[in-house]
């Protein structure tokens, strides 16, 4: 089922145009909040919040701090959407989000343009091995 | 959650704004100087330590720094601190930029595959290490192998030692890439390799407590390569641990640390490879039994 008026939650993987939930909707209020849990718990300095604070600031969002899926969803209500747009995240502690936020209402996960599409799972462990398979794949995307 | 599939995008469209009514708690787009947004995140975040990074965010910060990355250079020279690297990985790890759009970028520029090589390699990297992350979940946290040091797991320190933390440790190396972590939050791979190793080997700290400290202050701060990396200096995600010596750190940061410095006389990281090995590790076979790539380089170099 479409979602008829989703609102996007950008979070710190995906902070440009080619945040794929973005491109999809970029008619749809976007939110990105910063996570106060992890700023505290890993002692996150100035700096890094002001880089993610002026990556924001180049793309149409909301800025918030707090809990980020109470933040996601109190943003959701505050605009009558009918679900929650974001891209696919690959930090755990980011998949976690996304799960409680589906429990509560619809969430739609885009994955952007991958680097190196592979036809099967890598055998992953050591780089050398995942190389073998990806390098002649990254190149054929190559006109030289 | 439903996963869909998209159709790929060659041509980024600039993202039209989309502003939301303005809401109590809402934190400010408008400020007038990055004065003004230290001040607030001073204001707002008041536990986060230290000043705003020289190193700007943003999509507009980014591709003046794609527009300058020479691949061929970059190949000859990126092991040197003054060499051409691409001061890319900010944006990469926050999606400023996408690995794709870097991998197009550099396809542009190049006439011959030899001369993007090294950097698609790097980019590489960085698909590999997220690809673990996913594998692994949390798990990058925990050791993913057993050390090959000859060293137990808990012989290693939980904390990082003060003076590392403070950048008082009388080695100007040392002192000078903490100093650069902490006021700007980058530093050059060959330094974070040689701090990495300083700590876990020198000093013999467990890997964790000096991939935290990084996470504090890296602008690239990226659990999966930042830990899975100081595993591969410990030799808990490689078959050896990664060493150097100063003779290698002084070639690779042209001699700027050492002519300064007042250890230089007692440097702790003097010595050939083999003296080092056996002061550090306390393994029978020579760690140092696989070949190296080449003589006087660092051991292992990825």
């Amino acid at each position: 089922m479409d979602l008829t008026n989703p609102v996007v939650w950008v979070h710190e993987e995906a902070l440009g145009p080619a945040n794929p939930a973005l491109q999809d909707h970029p008619k749809a209020p976007a939110l990105f909040v910063f996570d106060q849990a992890w700023i505290e718990a890993q002692n996150i300095s100035r700096k890094r919040l002001g880089f993610l604070y002026e990556c924001a600031l180049e793309l149409p969002l909301t800025l918030r701090k707090g809990d980020v899926v109470q933040e996601v969803l109190a943003f959701a209500k505050r605009h009558g959407a009918d679900g929650v747009v974001t891209s696919g995240p690959v930090d755990p502690r980011l998949n976690r989000y996304a799960t409680r936020i589906n429990r509560e209402l619809p969430l739609w996960i885009l994955d952007g343009d991958p680097f190196v599409e592979l036809p099967r799972p890598p055998r992953l462990g050591r780089f050398s091995r995942y190389w073998r398979e990806a390098e002649p794949l990254v190149w054929e995307g190559f006109r030289g | 959650m439903p996963r869909q599939d998209r159709r790929s995008v060659d041509q980024l469209a600039p993202v039209p704004a989309a502003p939301s009514p303005p809401d109590p708690g809402d934190l400010p787009r408008q400020l007038p100087s990055r004065e003004a947004l230290n001040s607030l995140l001073q204001q707002e975040f008041p536990g986060a330590p230290g000043e705003l990074s020289p190193i700007r965010g943003g999509r507009k910060a980014a591709e003046m720094r794609l527009s300058k990355v020479d691949p061929a250079r970059y190949a000859r020279s990126r092991n040197h601190l003054d060499g051409l690297v691409t001061g890319l990985s900010p944006y990469i790890r926050h999606g400023v930029l996408s690995l794709a759009e870097v991998r197009d970028a550099v396809f542009r520029r190049i006439r011959h595959r030899d001369e993007g090589g090294k950097l698609i390699n790097e980019l590489g990297w960085r698909d590999f290490w997220q690809r673990m992350w996913l594998e692994l979940g949390d798990a990058i946290a925990e050791d993913q192998e057993e050390y090959k040091t000859g060293h137990p797991a808990s012989s290693y320190s939980n904390a990082l030692p003060q003076d590392v933390r403070d950048g008082c440790t009388g080695l100007a190396c040392m002192d000078g890439f903490r100093e650069q972590l902490v006021t700007t939050g980058w530093l050059h791979n060959h330094a974070r390799m040689w701090l990495a190793a300083y700590v876990v080997h020198w000093r013999r700290v467990h890997w964790r407590a000096g991939a935290d400290w990084f996470l504090e202050h890296l602008l690239d701060g990226d659990p999966a390569s930042n830990h899975l990396s100081w595993q591969w200096v410990a030799s808990c995600f490689s078959h050896k641990p990664y060493f150097f010596n100063r003779d290698n750190l002084e070639r690779y940061s042209n001699g700027r640390y050492c002519r300064s410095c007042s250890c230089a006389d007692r440097c702790p990281l003097e010595g050939s490879y083999d003296a080092l090995e056996s002061q550090l590790f306390a393994v029978s076979q020579p760690v140092r039994a696989v070949p190296a790539r080449s003589k006087g380089k660092s051991k292992r170099k990825r």
